[in-house]
């Protein structure tokens, strides 16, 4: 059971505009400085507690690629240097949402 | 910046710019680029033109986002290029500096343009007085640089009308007298270039009208007395002829912190000194000017820059170095008369020095030992010097000792320079020791595959040059660089071969490497790949030769570092026979005389 509780804390939730959810690891989430700030802060941001954030400004097909992004960085800073495809079509708005959270 | 941003917003501008197919597949985007973020905007566009895949219409969907365009020394700038700027309804930064295809009628396009505050156009030889008719339009503009373009006197007197000019570049430009004496309603400059200009000291007074000026440029110029000028805080008067330096003033003093006066003729160089306020002055240039007193030296205490290249200056007088060097961060002493007798005067005086330069000088080994006791040195030049890694104590030489292993007490020294001194590959060992070592510098006739070997260690080494050395394909093949090093720098190798080049550049991907062979290589991968191989034909060989024949004149125009290497083993037994082997057909008259056949 004390188990199963601290797996969960390490588990955050992220919502797109359009109110999909995407559960990531933290550690991968943390990859965003944005995201790290607002689950990290002292101020008691109903983030920290809740551990999902939401985003009305990032659709779901770019927080899909955006969590894809945090695994590889993981990965990456591993030492596994796999590359990282980006389709032409969406680096503009993954570009936004990139320069929105810090990564 | 979007430089400092994150990796993935760095991939993303990558990836929107591999090629000119990824920006067709973005570029109809509208709503989504009109949302863009200026910072975001800007690098995209930078990234763009650095891939060379910017062309006139795909500006046009900037013009709602960017606000910085950067387009300095692209000749393909035109009058086109032009329509589409003028419409970037943010620009605010436009730097068109060595654009030789902009006009006079190209700079209609940018007419009104109420955002744009700084504009560059430094070098466009085509814009003249009517060029400049067209920006009077841009009320705004706080920077202009339009040194070395067409513009007139009368040209240089329309610069009043941009009251709100900060900064102003005529360098290069005919303003006169006259031309300066209409300028002095453009109170809020800050900066000012001037150099090579017409004016004279007649002139010069009004500077003083100018309350924030704290940049001058008065280079090239017959400028001999600059007045007082209550800001000044940087003064170029290099190449000039100079009597005096805002005279003393009863009240207080300029605040000059830092004087240029490179390759300058003094009428009396203490005279001019005393007027100055020294403690202020923090960097001072006086490089090539001719002067043989260096006594003004002991009032600029607060000196941390001192450039005393090509100067008179001689262990003697180096005294004067020593006097103020409590505050000196860098001391150039370049092509001076100073030996390995000056050092000891130096050492325990300039203790906070972190750049020494003496290149050029006719220092020897003996001097190290007072290098090395310069705690604070990042940057040591010793190239073209007597060094040559060893000291001996008794004349037999049986007494000899490493003097690079004197430098390891130097434990912040990133930067060294050893290249054309005397050292031999028994005396490049200890440099093995300096681990904190960035770019090392070395080029020499004698160094082999054991120096390679023997710097190979260093942990930090991010820049190693060693030019010139006898490396043989073998000692590059079992060279090991360790994981900071980016450049090596094997230029003048003559004895390595392209297929060794080629394989060990193929087995280190990340490090760049410097040799005539590469870029041979890749020139002919540029040209096609119809260029003959090395295992040319004898069919081909022979096309080649009678081409060679037919036209001497292009033959001497491809250089090899190693004619040797140039052809196999059967083509030169072939071009013995070869009425080329003979060079007295070539160039008679430049072969030395024991070549000659009479």
């Amino acid at each position: 059971m004390e188990e199963e509780t601290t797996k969960k804390a390490e588990m955050v939730k992220l919502i797109s505009a359009e109110g999909f959810e995407f559960v990531i690891d933290k550690q991968a989430a943390m990859v965003s400085q944005t995201i790290r700030n607002m689950l990290t802060s002292p101020g008691g941001f109903s983030e920290t507690q809740q551990g999902q954030v939401t985003f009305p400004e990032i659709s779901t097909h770019i927080l899909e690629k955006i969590c894809q992004y945090f695994y590889w960085s993981l990965q990456f800073a591993s030492g596994k240097e796999t590359e990282f495809h980006i389709e032409p079509e969406i680096t503009l708005d993954l570009m936004m949402a990139a320069n929105y959270l810090h990564c | 910046m979007a430089m400092d941003g994150g990796r993935l917003v760095r991939m993303c501008i990558e990836s929107a710019s591999a090629d000119a197919g990824s920006v067709e597949r973005w570029r109809r985007q509208r709503r989504t680029l009109e949302r863009l973020p200026a910072h975001l905007a800007d690098a995209l566009l930078r990234s763009l033109r650095h891939r060379r895949l910017l062309f006139p219409s795909l500006l046009e969907v900037f013009q709602h986002c960017v606000e910085v365009v950067e387009l300095n020394g692209e000749s393909s700038v035109d009058a086109e290029w032009m329509v589409y700027l003028g419409a970037f309804r943010h620009l605010r930064c436009l730097n068109l500096a060595d654009c030789r295809g902009v006009n006079n009628s190209a700079l209609w396009a940018v007419t009104g343009m109420n955002c744009l505050k700084e504009f560059d156009l430094s070098r466009c030889s085509r814009i003249t007085d009517d060029g400049i008719n067209h920006l009077l339009s841009i009320p705004n503009l706080e920077k202009l640089f339009i040194s070395e373009t067409g513009l007139t006197t009368d040209g240089a007197m329309l610069i009043c009308s941009f009251k709100n000019l900060t900064m102003l570049d005529m360098g290069g430009l005919p303003v006169t007298d006259k031309a300066l004496f209409s300028l002095q309603v453009l109170t809020r400059l800050e900066y000012l270039d001037l150099w090579g200009s017409k004016i004279s000291d007649d002139g010069a007074t009004i500077l003083k009208m100018f309350p924030r000026l704290s940049f001058l440029n008065l280079a090239w110029t017959n400028v001999t007395k600059v007045p007082y000028i209550p800001s000044i805080a940087s003064l170029n008067m290099s190449n000039c002829v100079i009597h005096s330096i805002s005279p003393r003033d009863a009240s207080k003093h300029a605040p000059l912190s830092k004087l240029l006066v490179h390759g300058a003729t003094f009428a009396d160089v203490g005279e001019v000194f005393s007027k100055l306020e020294g403690s202020y002055m923090t960097f001072l240039d006086i490089s090539h000017s001719s002067i043989h007193s260096f006594c003004f030296l002991d009032n600029l205490k607060e000196l941390q820059h001192l450039d005393l290249s090509a100067t008179t200056i001689t262990d003697d007088l180096v005294g004067h170095v020593a006097h103020i060097g409590g505050n000196l961060r860098l001391l150039n002493l370049n092509n001076t008369k100073i030996t390995s007798l000056g050092l000891p005067v130096l050492a325990g005086s300039v203790n906070n020095l972190q750049t020494l330069l003496l290149s050029h000088t006719s220092i020897d080994d003996t001097a190290l030992s007072y290098i090395s006791m310069l705690p604070s040195l990042l940057v040591l030049d010793l190239s073209y010097t007597n060094v040559k890694g060893f000291i001996d104590w008794n004349r037999e030489g049986l007494d000899k000792i490493h003097s690079l292993s004197l430098l390891q007490n130097l434990i912040h020294l990133e930067s060294l320079n050893l290249e054309d001194t005397l050292l031999r590959d028994d005396a490049i060992q200890p440099l093995s020791l300096l681990r904190e070592l960035k770019y090392l510098y070395l080029k020499s006739d004698f160094l082999s595959d054991i120096s390679l070997h023997a710097v190979s260690s260093l942990p930090k080494l991010e820049f190693l040059g060693f030019r010139g050395g006898v490396l043989t394909d073998y000692g590059l093949f079992v060279f090991i660089p360790k994981s900071m090093l980016s450049t090596l720098d094997v230029r003048g190798c003559w004895l390595l071969t392209n297929d060794a080049l080629s394989s060990f550049c193929k087995m280190h991907p990340r490090l760049e490497v410097r040799h005539e062979q590469i870029q041979m290589l890749n020139a002919d991968q540029s040209l096609s790949h119809n260029a003959a191989t090395s295992s040319a034909s004898p069919l081909k060989f022979r096309q080649k030769r009678e081409k060679m024949l037919h036209s001497p004149g292009r033959y001497p125009n491809v250089i090899y570092a190693d004619e040797r290497i140039k052809y196999s083993r059967e083509e030169l037994f072939e071009l013995q026979l070869s009425p080329l082997a003979d060079p007295s057909l070539c160039h008679p008259d430049k072969l030395p005389q024991i070549l000659r056949r009479d």
